[in-house]
């Protein structure tokens, strides 16, 4: 995690100055999807980089120690083995960048992550996940127990009823949306917020990372939002400090990209792990 | 391919291998031996004895093929396959048409792949923009067109086809250039011969799907060739029209050219555009705006853009920040912005940049840009001061220069400030200001919180030096359409006649016996400005009827009565344009009534000039009528936007809000300052006079409509259309094109007041 956001005077004509003209924003969404298109060896190394950003995650009410075992040591090792080693990646360690679970299961992703030997962050989303709607005191109390277990990172539901009558909170990262709602990561939405990482990055110097997350599932859509960053905020948000990417079945797909451009073959399903 | 990967993953380039998909197009040149004729009537025609061009890479200068140049009788050839052709598909009902120009559509459907890649290779342009803009765009031109073939019987009724229409396009185009023209032309029923700069091959393989297309090879022919065959193909006889588009002096000297010629010229000229951005714009949008407009391979030209004085420091940080993410590289690359358009385009806009930094210009330029030759980076030019010469010039590609402005009225003054009209952006949050921006602007179209969006229902040209031909919407079809039953057009002015002196030398006219016109005598004088005055020359001609008789003198004309008259349009069209479409639906069919109250006397005076009586009543008689047509137009074509109050009247004078509007705009020319703002009452009362006077002076304006060269008021609006001027009113919002009145109608009217006083050979 990069420094953390210092924060500013909260300044409302910021937000009152701000203009966002819709069918712009839209038509920009579409180009951005086809205005960088990466193939072969470039596509490949872009997918191994798309793996570096994601957020593994598991929010399921089911979720229990098997199969949180099961998610880390993906995140340990998200691509084959032989297929990284015909890229010759095998050595640079390419893990995914965190994983994300509920507060109740930081203790088992912790303990299974040192099993599996290794430092990947474990993320915890929390304070009444995903609606926001407990009290405050309870919120902050989600959040110390996580921390308590081992979480190093916290995704934080805002109190959106705050939000909608003006009362701002502050934070490092933002995130597009919890991934439960009908609508979650869409790129209008995301280019706006990026304009807006960048504009309090011009005011205050803070850099503010980025996390979209739900409906993300092909290969193909995480290159756009790769894209998407490099083109709206440039290079030095395409790391894992400032940029992540909240998903669970991703990996998979991107795994199956790289077995074809590895083999000239598309996997089956049971030709690759299952995490 | 692991240790390149692992390079680039650890750098995150985008640099691409240049893709595999040369093959296409090279196999279809192949097809050809590498040596490209012209497509004519269905097929190759690779004359012998004729010079050859090479077609290159314009990025590495490789020899893709060569290409034959025609010579006169080449395009002789293609003419009369396209006459043969014509008479075919311009008798067929419109529904066989549409369903051509639908089975076309579909082949460009299937080989649009070789289209895109063969156009990226040849024009340098980005690959992405043809294959997602130009290649959709065209088949929608063509379904577009078809369904208004499919309806021409009953929606144009009384219409028909002008004939062969002979195209011209410029060395730097778009093939969607060519599909914007030939689409209405086809779908109406005329036939196209286009004459493509050597070295162009996706014209010839546009021309090839169609021809091979079946029952109708000669519809679409294309030569290849120097542009010194224009005066060629624009002489040969049976063309009708030529439609041109390029730069500002070529078409100048295509219309010197044509002067008298029987062909009419359609003009689009020139490629800047403009980008207004205000204070309240989504800048960051804004900035993708000029993106669109300059940098992205989507527009032909540069832009000028200009900034609002209190966002111009924050609108330039974002486009510099922006630029430096921009990408050139070849056209074939899927994730470039900008490809690179040769050595010519390359040398032009080299030689202003460096100009603008002599005359004081700062220079920015970013971008990710191969330093080869003919590629050259994004480049934004800004202080440049406003009376320097470059401050003046064309913006060439890929430049923008960028100037600040303080208030609105201060945006339209610079903005408009320039004889170029194409096309504008306007970038605000504010609805009111945006639609003031919008109408204020003297430019062909106007998009507002868009650049660059084109849809073929929607008719976009241009006003003042930017030409006067309409694409696109109801107004392209017009563009290829005359009344039914007008006769061909024939050369129309003496060959051998002087044009530098035309009108400034006195004829010197002497009595020659008793006149024995009308009784009484019709006054003497020109009619301007709503009155008869006296000729500057102060002389007079004398006109015969069709026995030989000396009929009366009318008076002679010249060069400052011709200022006089056009001088008193524009004082008119504020006033005029800015009636309600109600008003002037209602003068015009005032004035159908009190040509048919005057209906015998007409007809006998056509009679006295030759004409048989039948047909002389049948004239006067289709003269009301299309005034009454005309007429209702106005108030059919204003219920899509009845705007006259919306806007202080002075400024309404600026925009040609519809057809109807602006040919009544030049109807006023008759009726003079009656017309002026404010005067509403005192029109009304002024134009009941002009009815008197017409009751028994018989106002020569509207003989000479009748009895001179146009034959019939009918026509002579239909010529004022072709000069742009009867441009339907925008029908959408955004985007949207606001016609303007292209200053050159007016020059037109001359024609009408030289007919009046006889020289025309009628």
């Amino acid at each position: 995690m990069s420094a953390h956001n210092r924060g500013t005077e909260l300044d409302l004509s910021w937000i009152s100055k701000i203009q966002v003209n819709h069918p712009a924003v839209l038509r920009r969404a579409e180009q951005i999807q086809a205005r960088r298109t990466v193939k072969k060896e470039w596509q490949a190394a872009w997918l191994l980089k798309a793996v570096t950003f994601i957020d593994l995650t598991t929010l399921s009410g089911d979720d229990t120690s098997s199969n949180i075992q099961r998610l880390c040591y993906k995140a340990k090792y998200p691509i084959r083995e032989d297929l990284l080693k015909a890229l010759n990646m095998y050595d640079k360690g390419i893990t995914t960048a965190a994983v994300c679970v509920y507060p109740a299961r930081v203790c088992d992703t912790v303990k299974a992550l040192k099993a599996a030997g290794c430092n990947i962050p474990v993320a915890s989303v929390a304070t009444g996940f995903p609606a926001g709607q407990t009290h405050l005191k309870t919120r902050l109390e989600e959040i110390r127990l996580a921390v308590e277990d081992g979480a190093t990172e916290i995704d934080v539901v805002i109190n959106r009823s705050l939000v909608l009558t003006g009362q701002w909170e502050g934070s490092d990262f933002i995130k597009t949306s919890t991934g439960k709602e009908t609508v979650n990561a869409t790129f209008p939405v995301a280019i706006v917020m990026l304009r807006a990482i960048r504009d309090f990055f011009w005011k205050t110097g803070n850099k503010i990372g980025f996390k979209p997350a739900g409906g993300i599932r092909s290969a193909k859509d995480s290159l756009a939002w790769l894209s998407l960053v490099k083109e709206e905020l440039g290079d030095e948000w395409l790391k894992p400090e400032l940029f992540r990417i909240g998903a669970s079945t991703l990996l998979s797909d991107i795994e199956r990209q790289i077995y074809h451009h590895v083999t000239g073959r598309y996997a089956a399903y049971h030709d690759l792990p299952m995490s | 391919a692991g240790t390149t990967g692992a390079r680039h993953h650890a750098r995150l380039l985008l640099l691409i291998p240049f893709p595999n998909c040369l093959y296409l197009p090279q196999a279809w040149l192949d097809t050809q031996d590498r040596c490209l004729g012209h497509y004519v009537n269905g097929k190759w025609l690779k004359p012998e004895h004729r010079n050859s061009v090479p077609c290159q890479d314009p990025i590495t200068g490789e020899n893709l093929a060569s290409c034959l140049q025609a010579q006169a009788e080449d395009v002789a050839a293609a003419v009369e396959a396209a006459r043969t052709a014509f008479k075919s598909w311009s008798a067929h009902p419109g529904v066989v048409r549409a369903q051509h120009l639908v089975r076309l559509a579909k082949v460009i459907q299937k080989h649009q792949r070789l289209l895109w890649t063969l156009e990226s290779l040849v024009t340098g342009r980005a690959v992405r923009e043809v294959r997602d803009g130009d290649v959709q765009l065209a088949q929608q031109l063509l379904h577009y067109h078809a369904i208004q073939a499919s309806t021409q019987e009953e929606a144009l009724a009384g219409w028909e086809p002008m004939g062969v229409i002979g195209l011209i396009l410029p060395p730097t185009f778009s093939f969607l250039e060519m599909m914007w023209r030939i689409c209405p032309a086809l779908a109406v029923g005329c036939t196209v011969v286009a004459l493509v700069p050597p070295a162009s091959p996706t014209p010839l393989l546009l021309a090839q799907l169609s021809g091979e297309l079946g029952p109708f090879p000669g519809i679409l022919n294309v030569i290849s060739g120097p542009a010194s065959l224009v005066p060629v193909l624009a002489s040969q006889p049976g063309i009708q029209k030529v439609a041109f588009c390029g730069a500002l002096e070529e078409g100048r000297a295509l219309r010197r050219t044509l002067a008298g010629e029987c062909a009419e010229l359609g003009l689009a000229l020139g490629t800047e555009s403009l980008l207004l951005l205000t204070d309240t714009a989504d800048v960051d949008s804004a900035v993708e705006g000029v993106v669109d407009a300059a940098w992205s391979d989507r527009g032909p030209g540069g832009l000028r853009l200009l900034i609002q004085e209190s966002v111009w420091d924050e609108a330039m940080r974002r486009l510099q920040e922006r630029m430096g993410r921009l990408r050139s590289g070849r056209g074939l690359d899927g994730a470039v912005d900008m490809g690179a358009r040769g050595a010519a385009a390359c040398d032009l806009v080299q030689r202003f940049v460096r100009e603008a930094q002599s005359q004081g210009a700062q220079v920015f330029q970013a971008g990710d840009v191969p330093s080869e030759h003919p590629f050259y980076p994004p480049t934004l030019v800004s202080n440049l001061p406003p009376a320097s010469p470059c401050a003046r010039a064309e913006v060439p590609w890929p430049v923008v220069v960028a100037s600040p402005f303080r208030t609105a009225k201060e945006a339209l003054a610079l903005a408009n400030g320039t004889p170029r009209g194409g096309s504008a952006s306007v970038w605000s949050e504010r609805l009111g200001q945006a639609l003031e921006l919008g109408y204020g602007l003297q430019v062909g179209t106007v998009w507002i919180n868009a650049h660059g969006l084109r849809d073929p229902s929607v008719p976009t040209g241009g006003c003042k030096e930017s030409g006067c031909s309409w694409h696109g919407g109801p107004d392209g079809l017009y563009e290829y359409l005359r009344p039914s039953g007008t006769p061909a057009r024939l050369s129309c002015l003496s060959k051998n006649l002087n044009y530098d002196t035309f009108g400034l030398a006195v004829p010197s006219t002497l009595p020659a016996g008793p006149e024995i016109g009308p009784s009484p005598a019709p006054p003497y004088g020109l009619f301007v400005g709503g009155r008869f005055q006296a000729p500057g020359a102060r002389s007079s001609r004398p006109i015969q009827d069709s026995s030989g008789n000396l009929h009366g003198y009318v008076a002679e004309g010249g060069a400052k009565d011709i200022r006089g008259a056009v001088e008193a349009a524009h004082q008119a069209f504020p006033g005029w344009a800015g009636q309600s479409p109600g008003a002037r639906a209602a003068l015009l069919w005032a004035l159908a009534a009190a040509l048919e109250r005057r209906k015998s006397t007409l007809a006998s005076r056509l009679e006295r000039q030759g004409v048989e009586l039948k047909a002389a009543e049948a004239e006067v008689e289709l003269s009301a009528r299309r005034l009454r047509a005309w007429g209702a137009r106005a108030q059919a074509q204003g219920h899509t936007l009845q705007v006259k109050d919306l806007w202080a009247r002075g400024r309404a004078g600026q925009v040609g809000w519809g057809g109807a509007q602006t040919r009544g705009c030049e109807m006023s020319q008759a009726w003079g300052p009656a017309a002026t703002p404010g005067r509403g009452l005192h029109f009304n009362m002024r134009f009941a006079w002009d009815i008197q006077t017409l009751s028994w002076a018989k106002p020569y304006f509207f003989l000479s409509f009748l009895e001179t060269e146009s034959r019939s008021v009918a026509q002579a609006g239909v010529q004022w259309r072709d000069l742009g001027s009867l441009q339907a009113p925008p029908p959408r919002f955004m985007p949207f094109s606001c016609p303007r009145l292209p200053t050159n109608f007016l020059f037109f009217l001359f024609f009408f007041i030289f007919s009046r006083d006889g020289i025309s050979p009628c």
